[in-house]
């Protein structure tokens, strides 16, 4: 690529890369102050699902892609780390010829040859990302290539992901069922153990956050990026300029995969299981909620929207006032925000941001013709875009 | 009728079927190199429809579509639009939620693969380009407009300026000037008159009057056929075109 050297980056980005540097400082710098082993691993359990906001805004706040199934990457993601980590305690929690223990109660007479590669950490991590980034591919393939859009791709991805939860749920020789995979290693690298009740396992999310905010800050700031954006926007433009939007919507799906792969990762590493509710509808449609609270066409407000959301329910669920009604006060919080504030908080801090920064340039022009037929077309994009 | 053996572009006996209803049949069209091409008549005469198989939305049921002696019809849109062929939609289409400046940027779409792309930022090297497109539509000062608040004559020019970032050999129209003021009219057939012979253009107008001002060769559709061929004097003079189109009041009153 020839490099421009003048100009490259405006005012506004350079502005939002410093807002998404600090919030990253600020998460980084949170064990300086913070030792309490038990609220660090509560508090990287909330990053971790602040990564899988992430992910989705990419693919439904930029793409325009509803993905139903986050969770499905997540999840894979998860089994890939949770199958490494169990390898690693052969040979306490495995039978005598080492099994994994949950296979000995299932009569599984040796490894499966999938099970084999993850003897290796490093191909348990690589999985951990390829394998949802593949999966993704390929169900994107079939969408996209076959023109699936909208509600249609959101019900596709939601029934994909209870496919292959009833899968794992299934095959329990292999999988552990129901339970899971439970009683894991810790994780560690060249010698270095992250013990999920410490400050190393919180920063290790915080670094895990900090480069895939920056990441898919990158994709979107990209010209790629504004492809997608645009092919959000008018999928048929996109078309008729002569760039292939199936390859470009599969490639954002997979990014997306990636990050919520990573996302699951870590997820097993700070909760030292895995588990079938990690492919659940309900996981998967809490995703969506926070992404629409924090805002789904800004990645840090999704992240933030994770946090606050997951932050708020963890309070209202423990504390003895609110152990009936939390699910009630999360329902009409997210009502609310749906219903003033479309864009979530992200937009709403925009606004204001807009309104009390001297922003001296004129007015916007109000449209001359025909403004009610560009409202219409605006409401119906709104709602099309909300089902 | 017979086409020009030297045609850019030849639709050759084209037919095109929608469950059963013949929106275009037996039609044939050519048009040669640098031409500025009108197609009028009636509605449902399958105008659009012809536009629509050239660029690839509608596939042919029957016939073919030649673009520099190649077959094309049978190419996915991205590839006709690679190999050459620009098109404008009837309703403006246009990236709403971005700015004019990105609108044009992804119009300028040279490089349509997805690596490429993905380590361009903030229109490297397309900067000079984008501004001087901006200007020749007259948007120099709406670049960090979001496009949705452009009126709707600016959102149309905003769309001619995408075609034209997008610089493709073939330019299809497809009733440019719907909803323009008659400034802006005059301002956009000064434009076409400037981009013929640089651009192959085939437009679809109703606008009579703009016809006149920027047509050389008119070819009148209906009812999914070609009906007549020829300049504005021998359109006027045809019957047949009269009868069915244009009314006693000939072109530019009608």
């Amino acid at each position: 690529m020839p490099v421009q050297g003048k100009n490259k980056v405006s005012g506004k980005t350079k502005l939002e890369i410093a807002v998404y540097a600090a919030v990253c400082l600020a998460i980084l710098a949170l064990p300086l102050v913070l030792h309490d082993a038990f609220l660090l691993n509560k508090y990287a359990r909330y990053l971790v699902l602040g990564i899988l906001a992430v992910s989705l805004s990419l693919s439904w706040g930029y793409a325009g892609i509803l993905n139903l199934g986050q969770a499905t990457t997540f999840g894979l993601g998860s089994y890939c780390m949770a199958m490494a980590l169990k390898l690693k305690t052969i040979p306490i929690h495995t039978g005598a010829d080492g099994l994994p223990d949950f296979m000995v109660w299932n009569n599984v007479p040796e490894l499966p040859w999938f099970w084999k590669p993850f003897y290796s950490m490093t191909f348990g991590v690589a999985a951990g990302i390829v394998v949802p980034m593949l999966f993704a591919a390929l169900l994107g393939w079939f969408m996209f290539r076959g023109r699936v859009t909208g509600v249609y791709a959101a019900i596709t991805t939601l029934a994909a992901m209870v496919v292959v939860q009833l899968l794992i749920i299934d095959q329990q020789a292999y999988t552990g069922g129901f339970n899971g995979i439970t009683d894991l290693a810790q994780f560690d690298v060249a010698g270095f153990t992250f013990d999920a009740y410490s400050s190393s396992s919180y920063y290790l999310v915080a670094i895990c956050l900090t480069v895939s905010l920056f990441l898919a800050l990158a994709v979107t700031k990209s010209k790629t990026g504004l492809i997608v954006q645009a092919i959000r926007d008018q999928e048929d433009r996109v078309r008729f300029f002569g760039y292939d939007v199936a390859l470009y919507q599969i490639f954002i799906f997979s990014v997306s995969a990636a990050i919520a792969g990573l996302a699951g990762m870590l997820y097993t590493i700070v909760m030292e299981f895995a588990s079938p509710t990690f492919l659940g509808v309900p996981l998967s449609l809490s995703v969506v909620i926070w992404v629409a609270v924090g805002g789904r066409q800004s990645l840090l407000g999704a992240m933030l929207g994770a946090l606050v959301v997951t932050g708020t329910q963890g309070a209202l669920s423990e504390s003895e006032t609110f152990l009936d009604s939390w699910t009630l006060i999360m329902g009409l919080l997210f009502v609310l925000v749906v219903l003033f504030l479309p864009k979530g908080i992200a937009g709403a801090v925009e606004k204001l941001a807009g309104k009390f920064g001297h922003r001296r340039a004129a007015p916007v022009p109000p449209p001359q013709l025909q403004p009610q037929r560009t409202e219409a077309v605006a409401n119906t994009r709104h709602a099309e875009s909300l089902s | 009728m017979n086409p020009a053996p030297q045609s850019q572009l030849l639709i050759d006996r084209a037919q095109v079927s929608f469950g059963g209803f013949i929106a275009i049949s037996d039609l044939t069209l050519g048009v040669g190199q640098g031409e500025l091409r009108c197609l009028i008549g009636p509605n449902g005469a399958g105008k659009t429809t012809a536009l629509d198989v050239i660029c690839g939305k509608t596939k042919l049921s029957a016939g073919e579509v030649r673009f520099r002696d190649k077959p094309i019809h049978r190419l996915s849109e991205h590839s006709i639009a690679r190999a050459g062929i620009g098109r404008k939609f009837q309703v403006p289409s246009v990236f709403r939620e971005l700015s004019v400046r990105d609108n044009l940027y992804i119009g300028r779409s040279g490089q349509p693969g997805i690596l490429a792309n993905l380590f361009s930022f903030g229109q490297s090297g397309e900067k000079e380009e984008i501004e001087r497109l901006a200007a020749l539509v007259g948007l120099q000062d709406e670049l960090e407009t979001p496009a949705a608040f452009l009126s709707h004559g600016q959102t149309q020019w905003l769309e001619i300026a995408l075609i034209l970032a997008q610089n493709p050999l073939l330019i299809l129209m497809d009733e440019p000037t719907a909803g323009m003021t008659q400034q802006e009219t005059k301002k956009t057939a000064e434009l076409f008159c400037r981009l013929r012979g640089k651009h192959t253009l085939i437009v679809v107008e109703h606008d009579m009057g703009f016809v006149r001002d920027i047509a050389q060769t008119i070819s009148v559709m209906h009812q999914g056929k070609m009906l007549a061929e020829g300049t504005i004097a021998e359109i006027e003079a045809n019957q047949a075109v009269r009868d069915a189109y244009l009314g006693s009041g000939g072109i530019g009153h009608a």
